[in-house]
């Protein structure tokens, strides 16, 4: 039987589907059991969707005109002197 | 699976040929989906967000500039960060500092959370009221994240950036960074739990 400290070290694994059948077994058998390891699981798929989120919120936020021209003015400028 | 991944590869040699050709829309398509995650992945190297802006600007242009030589091998975000972390690298070299990721002695936060038979000592929260919109202290709950993210060491945040955020596939992760697939796991784990317990803290 899996400690809840060895359930919460495998927690990342386990969410992104890379255990193993048995050591799956094993946190399933757990988990049926144990309502703290559950809630913490939850809370660490919670934390990878809002992880995806903030990446995805600063993109979004980041289109920068300016920057984006003065990108290729420099690409420009790099092919017209550099030959 | 199999089919999503020929219709990435798809979408990304159109994409290829758009760029190559000078499309500007397509530029702004992949600077946008980057440019932030570059900027941060930097930052985390160089701890200088004025650094990590200028080197990025600077792999962008090599990125534009060696397009044509793209050949595939990887996937075509996974070439964009090898060039922002070789620019990273020669920055930091100038500056003295050598970077690495293995990120030896980081250690994760849940060492006092077990009593001695490994058992919680406080049963974990259940985190009914915490969504992506929620505010809290005038700011989303996405920015606690951020902020939280942006307090990792060097190792842990490459990996949470590259693999959390801009999903790049774990074996290409670890050729960029020079980490076994053991280690990557170990440091985008005890990255989350960084970002866990911050979010915790607002539960």
């Amino acid at each position: 039987m899996l400690s809840c400290k060895e359930v919460a070290q495998r927690a990342s694994a386990m969410i992104d589907g890379e255990l193993g059948a048995w050591d799956m077994l094993q946190m399933r058998m757990h988990l049926a059991m144990c309502k703290g390891c559950e809630r913490f699981i939850g809370q660490m798929r919670i934390t990878r969707g809002l992880t995806e989120a903030a990446g995805e919120a600063e993109a979004e936020q980041d289109a920068d005109d300016l920057r984006i021209s003065a990108i290729l003015s420099e690409l420009h400028e790099g092919k017209q002197t550099g030959g | 699976m199999r089919e999503s991944k020929r219709q990435d590869r798809d979408a990304e040699a159109a994409l290829l040929r758009m760029l190559a050709s000078g499309d500007r829309a397509a530029f702004e398509a992949i600077y946008r989906k980057h440019n932030a995650a570059m900027v941060r992945f930097a930052t985390g190297i160089l701890r200088s967000r004025a650094s990590a802006e200028e080197v990025t600007q600077d792999a962008w242009v090599s990125v534009l500039k060696n397009i044509g030589g793209f050949e595939g091998r990887s996937s075509l975000a996974g070439w964009i960060f090898t060039i922002v972390l070789n620019k990273a690298r020669t920055r930091a070299g100038r500056d003295g500092r050598s970077v690495s990721f293995d990120g030896a002695g980081e250690d994760d936060n849940l060492a006092a959370a077990f009593d001695g038979r490994g058992r919680w000592k406080d049963m974990p929260e259940l985190w009914e009221e915490i969504t992506a919109e929620r505010i809290i202290a005038g700011r989303s709950v996405l920015h606690h994240v951020t902020a939280a993210i942006e307090t990792l060491p060097p190792a842990q945040r490459s990996v949470l950036v590259l693999r959390g955020q801009q999903g790049l596939e774990a074996d290409e992760v670890c050729a960029i960074l020079g980490i076994t697939e053991g280690n990557m796991r170990v440091l985008l784990h005890r990255a989350r739990l960084t970002v866990r317990a911050a979010v915790d803290g607002l539960a």
